[in-house]
Formats: C-alpha cells, sequence, structure tokens
C-alpha cells in the first residue's frame, strides 16, 4: 500500500521533472546522468562537514568514504572535468534523485542544468536564471525570486581595502545571514591573552614576528609545530597586533557597508542606488556594476519580468565556490517555503575539483517537491 | 497488535559495562544500594542476575553496545558514559531518560590544539585561524575524533566552519603528531596524555562533562512488570543515595520536642525520622544534610540537650521517589495495563 503510494508520487515527480527538462533540452543542454556514488571528501571538502549528517554515507572495498550524491552540481562538474570536453563550453541537463537522510524516503527528484566554459559570463547568467525560471513555472506554478551577487559583495570588500580578516569575516558572516553588528562588534575582544607578545609586534615585519614567535616556542620547549609554520603563527600575530589598535573597520566604511548590504527591490532600481553608493564614498566598483546592469539588460531580454524579480544585496549564497551571480526562487503562497529553485555563477569550483584553473560556470537546480504544486507541502 | 499480546516472561533488561573499570564501578553502585550483580558462570557467560530481584536480567555489554540497545529498547536501564550517549543517539533526550549521574568515569570531551599555537586559546581564535588556514592553502583543517557528532555539533554552535573530520578510532591524540590531522577533539581525565602529545585543550573547548550514567531507555517494553522492577531498583538506588546524604541526629530534650522539631526543621532543613509528631518522651530523632549535622547537634546542645548522637545511615526509604516519578513520567502511569 504505502510502497504503491510512494511509488505514484516518485512518478508524478518524475513527469513534471521530464516536463522540466523539456526545456532545458530544447535549449541545447545535453542529458547527462552522472554516478549516484562519489568520495565523500568531495562534497565535505567544498561544502564543510555540516552536511556530514544529511549525506549517506557508505565505505568502499579499500575503506575510503564515499556517499550517494546530495546535489548534481558537483556530480556534473566532476563528470565535465573527466571528460574530453574539460576546459572548453559544454551544457548540460539532469534529471534524478538526489540522496539526503533528512528527507522523507532519503530521495528527493532534481532537475536542472549546468553551463561550463562560456566567456560571456552576464549572457550566460541571464540564460541559466531565464531558462530554469521558465521550466520551474511552467511546470510548478508561481515563483517569487531573490536574486543577489556575490562578485559584487566582493569587489565592494575590495574597494574598500579593509584587512583579510575582515574581509573574510564579512564574506562568511553575511553568506551566514548574520547582521554586521554580529560580524563586527559580536565577537568581543580579541581572545588572545598576550597582549605583551601583541604590543611586542605592533611595529614588527613579518620576519621580525617570526623570530619572536620561533624564539617563544624555543624558550617554551616547543619543537613540534603541527600543522601552521612558525610564519602562520607570527601572521596571525601581527594581524591581531593590527586589530588591536584601534576600530575594527572605520566609521566611514562601515556606513558603505550598512547602506550597501540594506539595498533591496527592482533590480533596476538597486543598479542606480548601487551607482550612487560607490560616487558618494568614492569606490571604484565601475566594471562590476557593468556587469551587474549588462545581466540586468540580457535576463530582461529573454523575457523575465524584472519587476516580479527582488535584488537583495545582502544575498550570498553560503557556499564558498559560488562567485558572482546567485538567485533563488520559492512559492510565493507559503512563508515558510524552502527554495525550490536555486543556483549561481561558481567559477571557482572546477579548480577546487582539481582542474588547473578557473572554468567559468553557472548553473540551477529545481527540487520538484517544492515547487507550489509538489508534493511536500 | 503485538505489543498486546508481548510475552509477560520477557525480563526486565539491565545493561552493564562488561570489562575494567567501569564494569567494577557499576558493581561498587549497585553493591551499596544492596543490589548484588551475579555474573553467570564462567568468564566468559555475559548474562547475569540481581540478587533479590528474580525479574531483572543482567546484560554485560561493552560501551557502545549498551548505547545501542537503550536506544533500540533492547534494554530498559543501562550504565553508560554520557559521551557516547550523545555521541551515537541524535535524538538522546526523547528516546532516552538520564536519570542519575553515577559520579564515576568521569572525563571530559575536549578541543584540543598543538601546544606551538601559542596565538590559540578559545574557539573564537580556532574559527579565526581555521577560516585563515582555508583561504590560504584552499584546504580545510583537519580535526581527528571518533566524537563525529558531538564535534560537528560544538563546532556549528561556534560558528568554526572550516574544518574537516578525519575520523580515527585509536590513539587520537597522536595525529597531529603524525601529521593525519591538525587538532583533535577527545576524551581526556586529567590532560596528562594531551600534554604527552604537545597538545593542549582550548580554555572553552570542553564539549562535555561526562560521567557514567544511570539511562533508562524510553522504546523499551514498559509492561506492568519491567515497571515493578524499574520501581524496586530506583527505590534501592534512592534510598542508599539518600542515606549517604543524610545524617541522623538523636538527643532527649528537657521540654516539649514538638517545637524544637518545628524550629529545626526551619533552621536546618531537617525531617523527623520517622515522620510522626514528636515523642512523648521529648526524644527527638531528626534526618538532615551530612554538611548541616554538627551544626544541628550544637543547636541541640544550647537547647538543653545532655547528649546529642549523629549516626550515619544504610538506607532511607521515602514513599515518594523522585527517580521513579521522572521515569513515571516518562512513560506514562501504564493505567492502560
Amino acid at each position: 500500500m504505502n510502497s504503491i503510494s510512494l511509488g505514484a508520487a516518485a512518478q508524478s515527480a518524475r513527469s513534471v521533472g521530464e516536463r522540466a527538462l523539456e526545456h532545458f533540452l530544447a535549449a541545447g543542454f545535453v542529458r547527462m546522468e552522472p554516478p549516484i556514488l562519489h568520495p565523500a571528501a568531495v562534497f565535505l571538502d567544498m561544502s564543510g562537514e555540516e552536511i556530514r549528517g544529511r549525506l549517506f554515507l557508505t565505505s568502499g572495498a579499500a575503506g575510503e568514504e564515499l556517499c550517494l550524491r546530495p546535489e548534481y552540481t558537483i556530480p556534473v562538474c566532476r563528470a565535465y572535468l573527466a571528460s574530453d570536453k574539460s576546459g572548453k563550453t559544454a551544457e548540460y541537463s539532469y534529471l534524478g534523485p538526489v540522496f539526503r537522510s533528512q528527507v522523507e524516503g532519503g530521495e528527493r527528484a532534481q532537475t536542472g542544468l549546468e553551463s561550463f566554459g562560456r566567456k560571456d559570463a552576464e549572457a550566460a547568467d541571464a540564460e541559466i536564471f531565464a531558462l530554469s525560471m521558465e521550466a520551474a513555472v511552467d511546470v510548478g506554478g508561481p515563483l517569487a525570486a531573490r536574486l543577489g551577487d556575490a562578485g559584487l559583495f566582493d569587489s565592494l570588500l575590495e574597494a574598500l581595502a579593509l584587512q583579510n580578516v575582515w574581509r573574510r569575516r564579512l564574506r562568511r558572516g553575511v553568506a551566514q545571514g548574520r547582521s554586521l553588528f554580529a560580524i563586527l562588534d559580536g565577537r568581543g575582544a580579541s581572545a588572545l591573552a598576550q597582549p605583551g607578545v601583541l604590543a611586542a609586534l605592533e611595529s614588527a615585519d613579518h620576519a621580525g614576528a617570526k623570530a619572536l614567535v620561533e624564539d617563544l616556542l624555543a624558550i617554551a620547549g616547543i619543537d613540534a609545530v603541527g600543522g601552521r609554520t612558525a610564519g602562520e603563527i607570527a601572521d596571525r600575530f601581527l594581524e591581531q597586533a593590527a586589530l588591536r589598535s584601534g576600530e575594527p573597520i572605520d566609521a566611514d566604511k562601515r556606513k558603505v557597508l550598512e547602506s550597501y548590504l540594506a539595498i533591496t527591490g527592482d533590480p533596476d532600481d538597486a543598479a542606480s542606488r548601487l551607482r550612487r553608493l560607490a560616487d558618494d564614498a568614492k569606490l571604484d566598483l565601475g566594471r562590476a556594476l557593468d556587469a551587474f546592469e549588462r545581466r540586468n539588460g540580457f535576463i530582461a531580454a529573454r523575457g523575465v519580468s524584472i519587476e516580479e524579480t527582488v535584488f537583495s544585496a545582502a544575498f550570498v549564497r553560503d557556499f564558498d565556490y559560488y562567485t558572482g551571480f546567485v538567485f533563488e526562487a520559492r512559492d510565493p503562497s507559503r512563508r515558510d517555503a524552502k527554495p525550490a529553485l536555486g543556483g549561481g555563477r561558481y567559477d571557482g569550483l572546477a579548480r577546487r575539483l582539481g582542474a588547473s584553473a578557473d572554468i567559468p560556470a553557472v548553473g540551477a537546480a529545481i527540487t520538484l517537491d517544492r515547487l507550489p504544486n509538489g508534493s511536500a507541502r | 497488535m503485538a505489543s498486546e499480546v508481548a510475552n509477560a516472561e520477557a525480563p526486565f533488561v539491565l545493561a552493564v559495562p562488561s570489562k575494567g573499570r567501569l564494569q567494577e564501578s557499576a558493581a561498587a553502585f549497585f553493591a551499596r544500594a544492596g543490589l548484588e550483580l551475579q555474573q553467570g558462570r564462567g568468564a566468559r557467560d555475559y548474562r547475569g542476575a540481581l540478587t533479590g530481584l528474580p525479574g531483572v536480567e543482567v546484560a554485560y555489554l561493552s560501551a557502545a553496545e549498551i548505547v545501542g540497545q537503550l536506544a533500540a529498547g533492547a534494554a530498559h536501564f543501562g550504565v553508560t558514559g554520557e559521551d557516547l550517549l550523545r555521541e551515537k543517539v541524535p535524538d538522546a533526550d526523547q528516546r532516552l531518560e538520564l536519570l542519575a549521574p553515577l559520579s564515576f568515569g568521569r572525563a571530559n570531551v575536549v578541543v584540543a590544539v598543538p601546544q606551538a599555537w601559542i596565538d590559540v586559546r578559545t574557539m573564537a581564535d580556532l574559527e579565526d585561524v581555521a577560516s585563515a588556514f582555508t583561504a590560504r592553502r584552499g584546504e580545510r583543517m583537519r580535526v581527528a575524533t571518533k566524537y563525529v557528532n558531538l564535534t560537528r555539533r560544538f563546532f556549528a554552535e561556534h560558528g568554526v566552519a572550516d574544518y574537516r573530520i578525519v575520523e580515527s578510532l585509536g590513539a587520537t591524540e597522536g595525529a597531529p603528531a603524525a601529521g593525519a590531522a591538525e587538532l583533535i577533539v577527545d576524551i581526556t581525565t586529567s590532560g596528562a596524555t594531551l600534554a604527552a602529545n604537545a597538545l593542549k585543550p582550548l580554555d572553552d573547548g570542553i564539549i562535555l562533562r561526562s560521567q557514567a550514567t544511570l539511562v533508562a531507555s524510553m522504546g523499551a517494553p514498559w509492561e506492568p512488570a519491567a515497571r515493578a522492577s524499574a520501581r524496586a531498583i530506583l527505590d534501592r538506588i534512592a534510598a542508599s543515595e539518600e542515606a549517604q546524604r543524610t545524617r541522623e541526629v538523636r538527643a532527649r530534650l528537657p521540654g516539649a520536642a514538638q517545637k524544637i522539631v518545628e524550629t529545626a526543621r526551619e533552621r536546618f532543613g531537617a525531617v523527623s525520622a520517622t515522620g510522626d509528631d514528636a515523642d512523648p518522651q521529648n526524644f527527638v530523632a531528626l534526618h538532615c544534610a551530612r554538611a548541616d549535622a554538627a551544626e544541628l547537634a550544637n543547636w541541640l546542645l544550647s537547647q538543653g540537650a545532655d547528649r546529642v548522637s549523629v549516626a550515619a545511615l544504610e538506607h532511607v526509604f521515602d514513599a515518594r521517589n523522585p527517580l521513579f516519578e521522572r521515569l513515571e513520567g516518562r512513560i506514562g502511569g501504564g493505567e492502560g495495563y
């Protein structure tokens, strides 16, 4: 009884998925069926240990840790890199189950598309976004979309000339959805309880600091450094010493960050507000903003009504490998709806999977049971 | 359907460690409560009994098996370390009731880093160093541990995301020196093993203060006979625990004892040993906390007693048993049976 009804649900998800897939095939995205089994390390390295609890883990004959694919982007990217197309332009679609332990029944159907190697980044961004939205809305009902731009945020952090440590913390914190206050002020004073060391280092350079750390270790009789070099420890002391003197980020820069992260609304309005912000603060965001506007233009030209789409400057997907345009869409009739569609640009993934250089890439995935007419209500 | 015809003969299963110091300590704990563990004949017999409680079967199991049997409902009670419960049973608070900490097998699960990391003292430092490590090398720091789930939860609470777990099933503390990991999460009693491996615990890196714990399984079949066995075991444990905490103070007073008993309750939290009204002969026997006994005795002298005796107690049975009440609160009153 149970298995038949489950089978029926999977069946209907499949046929909805097949209809969505037809959109992708018609646009020239070749269907790919990557393996189900992968080394678990690939997903853990990319997404962190936090996903371990959601993976179906198993082990191979040699004891290596394997898992069932929890999503398609990494499997498709691996298959692309292993193929003779690696490094060249190639566009793929897929349809099938992904496996997550917290999902009822352990699997859910996804369909989606991935584009590799295209140099016209903004046009590719727009095509993937528009095509995935069209397919999802066609088979699943109306969706509300949210756009973000991880690349624009990175450009802002660079233009503000912030210290590395703050760039890192801001990027991570904003991706996790934390407030500026929580990121900048929430962590209390530097936990380092060696103000003497820090004071001694305030005017030191890398070599001096390294010598000091080596001396300290020698005095304490510690020889095994364990994973980090004396130079790395010295650099962190230098960083901390610099942070110790004065405010983490000066008030003007903080204000720019606040204004930036507060920008939300229609993408075209957002573009002009971003320009004004950059002009007022005398920040060179020209290239990133040009790209932003070009992409808006391409999306509009694709016929996706851009007024239905909200840009949010603070929306940066929480995966390190997203490097630019990001988007997601959900059932607008349910406030707690999880994204039924998500994607973005991930130029950095190929290299992290072993390619010798970054490869332009953008993709999107539709989780079929989260569509408005899907079964996960 | 099956549960209604459940075998009424099915024994109450008490799972205890099968070897080592934990086994000895568990046996001593039950013996103190007047419950003698009787292992089956021959050292290889893994079933036993509890003197005086014929409905109870003692299962001698490894620590990991005890956790598994409790989670699966195959054992009613078990003695095991909280570290393993929290690691192996994701919804431990739903499936189990931690009835009483047993004050042995104490150890902490801690985050430890190389001593050479003189710039790292707290989890906030670790978060910072881990994210810099990833940014610099394009790889995540490796954490060797057998406590995969505890580590994940604790690191997430502290916002540490840039790490990879390397599962380690023995000699975890050697992993950093062997180059297999940068840091570890492991159990430690004194920290001596950490120090011997040039590691140090982080100041706020204590994930769990663990000790051996008496645990009840919510999934076990709680038929009337099983409830009766649980009640009998918990009554004796409560009686011996109460006795250890308590001293009996006796004296004869020159005048009416009633007022003395009332004042002793207010000032020392003492209760009359028999629960009755004061003796017409003005003889009082009071139970009070061990630490208050001397003061109470002095006070009785000041109230005119000639001689006050303070005695240790073997067992104190009470009509109310908070341990069993807690269990009953979870498994229900059993009206359906």
